[in-house]
């Protein structure tokens, strides 16, 4: 580049590194005024417009740099960040794949290339470019560059199931191809390993594994140890594993629970290898083994005493498996041992789940473990305490049905507080920062409450459960298994803002949104008082859903920063490049493991659909918000999800015999992968029709890569027939309420379906009016087709051959549906259902309405009706309407007026009555459990009279 | 008892129970993945036999010259999982690697002055205060303005390339520097 030219485009630069944009693009007509063909200022320009949001004309020059079939790097760099920001990384690859091909001895074009194939998952295209990098360049890096791609696209659900061992066969045979053996470095030596595995070739893996080398890796990678194991089992290895991992425990003293499961599988191999009935003889020699490994674990639990568990704990296992193989042992032996376990670890806090697979006691047994338990209760020290608490806990586990009577889950309920604020003295002096010995106990009391509530379905037991564990929660502000528990319990009382509080300070961030949101975005459009401009969850929807923004990006460029860290290495000194080599092609594995389940989310996209369901009953009707989401909803239609929400987090210690607290506390059915296919159907078929869009009208906006088709056969059937089909898979997932809703919905467009199909503008009428008005761009959402939704612009385009269709009546199941969620109301109203359930039915009826306005706007304009001689249909229309809007209007009423009652001073005092029992037993405030009563019954009120206040406005907006 | 296994890119989406405790920090997906692409043996995780994840430890190798070794950037066990020796043995899987898998001269780490159970840990695995570090830390947001909570100790323990001790010094708690002197 000549200095007079760079002196011209350095100031581009400049502009573009502190995100000057609109200088940058002044900066680039400058020098294209007098070289209108310069590549690498259009290029620029390119980039500086796409940061503007300017996408249209961003494409354009991009389109024309491409035609340039750049090779420079300056323009291939900028192209790059261009299309990315265009979502157009297909034509990165294309891009760089030509530049390479032009120069192929340029080895950064040939690792871009590489890199570009990666970062879009297009293994096999990455293998042939690793091949031809060298073959030209002579380097071992490429070749397994080469191999990993191979194993990739193996791995690829994409990959037809015969091609994979033909993939792992290249691979193994260009391993053996290189210049220096796979041990050379654990990550190679990894990849050999695992392709061996998964060609079931255990015995030459075994063979790598003995030689001196192969075992010096895995003794420091736990990584290559893993495979190891793994490969081990698979080859049916077991006693010398078992051989080896008895001499790790005892000699070693590795205590890695890993070498006793070794031990312990060993033990039995011969039984439980087979499934023929073992003969006597294997028995006895079983038997025998037994014994060995009992005198192994005793000894390890001897040598470390009080200092680890393993011991133990390994001999509680022995003792469960040899009863589960049939094997004979003392009925008492697993009793016994569980006593020496809790004496000796009964101060420990996992003591509870350590114990919790070898408690399945019946009978006398069972009465022996309560009363060694009953006489272990102390509360002198903060060690006992804990121990303590483990004995509640424990004796909690295994009562039996007949021992939780709503009297005696009281009398435990008032035990449970009693301990509990005895226990306050030994956290007196602790910093905030530290957590409370006693909290176990508060969460104890929260479980019997709630317990109380399922044996009796009264409401004042969540009531006690709100105010013992607020009373918790402030004496230990840290504890986020508190929290969690207050979440459910306000979430059944009608207070989702005091979920919201707790939730907010548990300070969830980052990738835990996409595990925790669940706790209060489970449903939120219930919750919502969205229609009065109030935007809390949606926003914490827009808010949580940022790292899935974020994320996409991060994950390739690493998978980048993964293959490039595999090149330094074999460059630099020994040790560093040992040290910094182990493993990184397994971590390949596992980031594509975690990109895909984060991007395919199933909480993603509940949230999504939440966000739609509150933004509909936010905003206008407009064409704007149906083709904005009718797009969106397409994209995901098709993922197939992954669940990672994480509900073991909450606390349980609900006896055996009862469902978790997690279980008992939802106030309905989580949605899963059935419930967003239902309603993502829903909502996809209500804007469709709503919609002027149409495939090919969108084909011709979309830019950006579509996502990757998956091959699930159900989703090769046409859009149109997938959305009308009910799954089983759906309806398991729906409430009673939610089943009825889906039922109308699909009856309203079945109805109203082909009305819409024989207004709605043709394609080409459209396209020719978008055009006209200048707005066809490829990028630009159709802010144009307003107008056409609202009617004015289809007028004159839609003259069609046929006749309209000839009106029909609503079907039955319109009216009905809103007649029998009318009754539903009134039931529950009168019964003794919670709020929760109350609103639920509330949401879900004010939810069909705002789904009929959606479907009925098109046909609003009194031109349409006339043009079309819909006045019979406009009729119907009217009369639900009407009809809808009586029944929502009364709802309303009958909300705001429960609200009114709640908060008055004579609902507190029921409040506080309801808990009276938390005060007869404790030295519990009375202004303590009316502070939380108030609390508790504002939140309600405000609650029940925005919802109230919401479906007038709703009834009012669409009337 | 626990198993100990490498962490992996998706233990985030398990790892609650442990990160929602106050002093364990959450930070963005590319923290831990860069750290599980460039240092993946020196990030490790203890899980429970029922799958829990129990506590994890990650850290990286950095330094130039003498001043090469082994850092810890998070070590962390859930509360109901305390005083089992498991942050002792994580230690011990870091400080391995770091003296024969990295050859460092010494392991370091970064502690709030505040966490008198921490420090006292470190002290009894042989790690002593180097230098005090001068609002290394953001505010804990327990809406108080305590000095000691948002400044750090660092602590180091020399390795056996550092037989003579030299990452160390005695009166590392009079030695203070300001976060800009750190990297
Ligand atoms: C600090 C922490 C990691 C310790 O984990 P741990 O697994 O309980 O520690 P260990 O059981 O291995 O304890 C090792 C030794 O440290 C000391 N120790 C640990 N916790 C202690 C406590 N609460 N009180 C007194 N001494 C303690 C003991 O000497 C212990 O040995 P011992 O049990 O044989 O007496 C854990 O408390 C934690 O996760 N805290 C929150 C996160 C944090 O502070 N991380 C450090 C930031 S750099």
């Amino acid at each position: 580049m000549s200095t007079a030219l760079d002196r011209q485009i350095r100031p581009i630069y400049d502009a573009l590194d502190t995100q000057s944009n609109k200088s940058a693009v002044l900066a680039c007509n400058k020098v294209l005024k007098k070289q209108p063909n310069n590549v690498l200022v259009k290029a620029l320009k390119a980039l500086a417009l796409v940061r503007l949001q300017k996408v249209e004309e961003s494409l354009l020059l991009a389109d024309e740099v491409l035609a340039k079939k750049p090779t420079d790097d300056g323009v291939l760099t900028a192209m790059m960040h261009v299309l990315r920001g265009l979502g157009r990384h297909s034509d990165i690859v294309a891009m760089f794949e030509t530049a390479y091909k032009q120069h192929p001895q340029n080895e950064d074009l040939g690792t871009q290339t590489f890199f570009a194939n990666v970062r879009v998952g297009n293994w096999k295209a990455a293998q042939q470019v690793a091949t031809k990098m060298h073959k030209q360049f002579q380097d071992d890096r490429y070749l397994y560059w080469s191999i990993f791609s191979a194993v990739l696209q193996a791995n690829d659900m994409a990959t037809p199931e015969a091609l994979r061992p033909v993939l792992l066969k290249l691979a193994l045979r260009l391993i053996s191809s290189g210049n220096t053996p796979s041990y050379f470095n654990p990550d190679r030596f990894y990849v050999h390993l695992l392709i061996l595995r998964e060609l079931e070739m255990y015995d030459d893996a075994a063979t790598l594994l003995n030689h001196e080398i192969g075992q010096k890796i895995c003794e420091t990678s736990l990584v290559c140890d893993e495979i190891r194991r793994d490969i081990m089992k698979l080859k049916g290895a077991c006693k010398q594993e078992g051989e080896q991992a008895k001499v790790k425990i005892l000699e070693k003293k590795d205590r890695n629970w890993l070498e006793f499961l070794s031990l312990l599988d060993a033990t039995f191999w011969d039984i439980a290898s087979t499934s023929e009935p073992a003969s006597e003889d294997v028995k006895a020699a079983v038997t025998e083994e037994i014994a060995k490994t009992r005198k192994v674990f005793s000894e390890a639990a001897t040598v470390d005493g009080l200092k680890d568990r393993s011991g133990l704990l390994a001999l509680l296992e022995l003792e469960k498996r040899t009863k589960s193989h049939g094997l004979w042992t003392d009925a008492c032996e697993i009793r016994m041992m569980a006593e020496n376990y809790f004496s000796q670890f009964g101060d420990k806090a996992c003591c509870y789940e350590d114990l919790l697979p070898y408690l399945a006691f019946e009978g006398e047994e069972l009465e022996q473990w309560t009363s060694f338990l009953n006489s272990r209760k102390s509360f002198d020290t903060p060690d006992t305490l804990q121990r303590s608490i483990n004995v509640y806990k424990l004796l909690r586990y295994n009562l039996t049905s007949a021992e939780l009577t709503p009297e005696l889950e009281l009398a435990r309920a008032q035990e449970y507080i009693k301990v509990y604020l005895d226990g306050l003295k030994f956290g007196v002096n602790l910093p905030d920062t530290e957590l409370q010995p006693a909290d176990d106990f508060a969460i104890l009391v929260g479980h019997a409450y709630v317990s109380l509530w399922k044996l009796t379905g009264e409401e004042s037991h969540l009531q006690s459960a709100a105010a013992t564990l607020e009373y918790a929660s402030a004496r230990s502000k840290q504890s986020y298994r508190i929290r969690l528990l207050l979440i459910r319990i306000y979430h059944l009382l009608g207070a989702p803002a005091l979920a919201l509080d707790h939730y907010r300070l548990m300070n969830v961030k980052q990738v835990q949104t996409d595990t925790l949101s669940h706790l209060i975005l489970s449903r939120a459009a219930m919750w919502s008082l969205a229609p009065l401009g109030d935007i809390t969850y949606m926003s914490e929807c827009m808010e949580a859903s940022q790292i899935y923004m974020s994320n996409s990006t991060e994950v390739c460029n690493l998978l980048l920063i993964l293959f490039a860290i595999v090149m330094t290495n074999i460059q630099t000194a020994e040790f560093i490049a040992r040290a910094f080599s182990t493993e990184r092609y397994s971590q390949i594995i596992d980031f594509i493991e975690f990109e895909d389940r984060l991007d395919n989310s199933l909480q993603r996209d509940l949230m999504k659909v939440e966000h739609v369901r509150m933004r509909v009953a936010h905003e206008p009707l407009n064409a704007e918000l149906v083709d904005m989401e009718l797009i969106e909803l397409k994209f995901i239609f098709d993922r197939i999800h992954h669940d990672n929400r994480d509900f073991e987090v909450i606390p349980n210690y609900q006896p055996r015999c009862q469902p978790s607290f997690n279980e008992q506390t939802l106030p309905l059915k989580p949605p899963g992968a059935g419930w967003l296919s239902a309603y993502l159907k829903v909502y996809i078929r209500a804007f469709q029709e709503a919609s002027d869009l149409d495939e090919t009208v969108e084909d011709k906006l979309l830019i950006g890569d579509r996502p990757k088709p998956s091959n699930d056969p159900e989703n090769q059937l046409p859009l149109r027939e997938r959305l009308v089909k009910k799954r089983q898979e759906e309806i398991d997932d729906l409430s009673e309420d939610e089943k009825l809703f889906y039922e109308y919905t699909l009856a309203l467009s079945e109805w109203v379906g082909p009305y819409h199909d024989y207004v709605r503008p043709p394609p080409s009428a459209l396209l020719a009016e978008a055009a006209k008005s200048n707005d066809l761009k490829p990028g630009h959402p159709l802010k144009s087709m307003a107008a056409a939704a609202n009617g004015s612009a289809t007028n004159g385009h839609s003259k069609k051959d046929e006749e309209p269709p000839a009106v029909k009546e609503s079907p039955e199941l319109i009216p009905k549906f809103f007649d029998d969620m009318k009754s539903r109301f009134d039931a529950v109203i009168s019964g003794t259902a919670l709020p929760s359930e109350l609103l639920h039915i509330v949401a879900t009826t004010q939810e069909a309405y705002l789904l009929f306005a959606l479907e009925t706007v098109r046909f609003k304009p009194n031109s349409i009706i006339k043009q079309y001689k819909f006045g019979q249909l406009a009729q119907s229309f009217k009369d639900l309407r009407v009809k809808a809007s009586s029944i929502l209007n009364e709802m309303s009423t009958v909300l705001a007026k429960l609200g009114e009652e709640v908060a008055t001073p004579d609902g507190r005092k029921a409040f506080v009555q309801a808990s009276s029992s938390i005060q007869d037993s404790s030295g519990f405030d009375h202004d303590f459990v009316l502070g939380v009563a108030k609390k508790t019954t504002d939140a309600r009120k405000q609650t029940y009279e925005g919802i109230a206040k919401g479906l007038a406005k709703v009834v009012k907006n669409h009337s | 008892m626990s198993v100990l296994r490498p962490f992996r890119a998706t233990d985030m989406f398990k790892f609650n129970n442990i990160n929602l405790d106050i002093w364990t920090e959450t930070y963005g997906i590319s923290f831990y993945l860069t750290y599980l692409s460039r240092w993946p043996d020196l990030c490790c995780v203890q899980e429970a036999p029922n799958g829990h994840m129990m506590g994890y430890v990650i850290g990286k190798a950095e330094g130039h010259g003498q001043d090469w070794h082994g850092h810890v950037t998070a070590l962390t066990v859930a509360p109901e999982y305390r005083r089992l020796s498991l942050a002792r043995k994580m230690m011990s899987l870091l400080e391995m690697v770091s003296d024969e898998t990295y050859k460092g001269f010494f392991v370091d780490l970064y502690v709030r002055c505040t966490n008198s159970v921490a420090i006292s840990m470190y002290e009894g695995l042989g790690y002593s205060v180097y230098r005090r570090v001068r609002e290394y830390y953001g505010s804990l947001g327990l809406g108080r303005a305590s000095k000691d909570e948002e400044d750090a100790f660092d602590m180091r323990k020399p390795l056996s390339r550092d037989p003579h001790r030299r990452s160390v010094r005695a009166n590392g708690r009079e030695f203070v520097v300001s976060a800009h002197d750190v990297s």
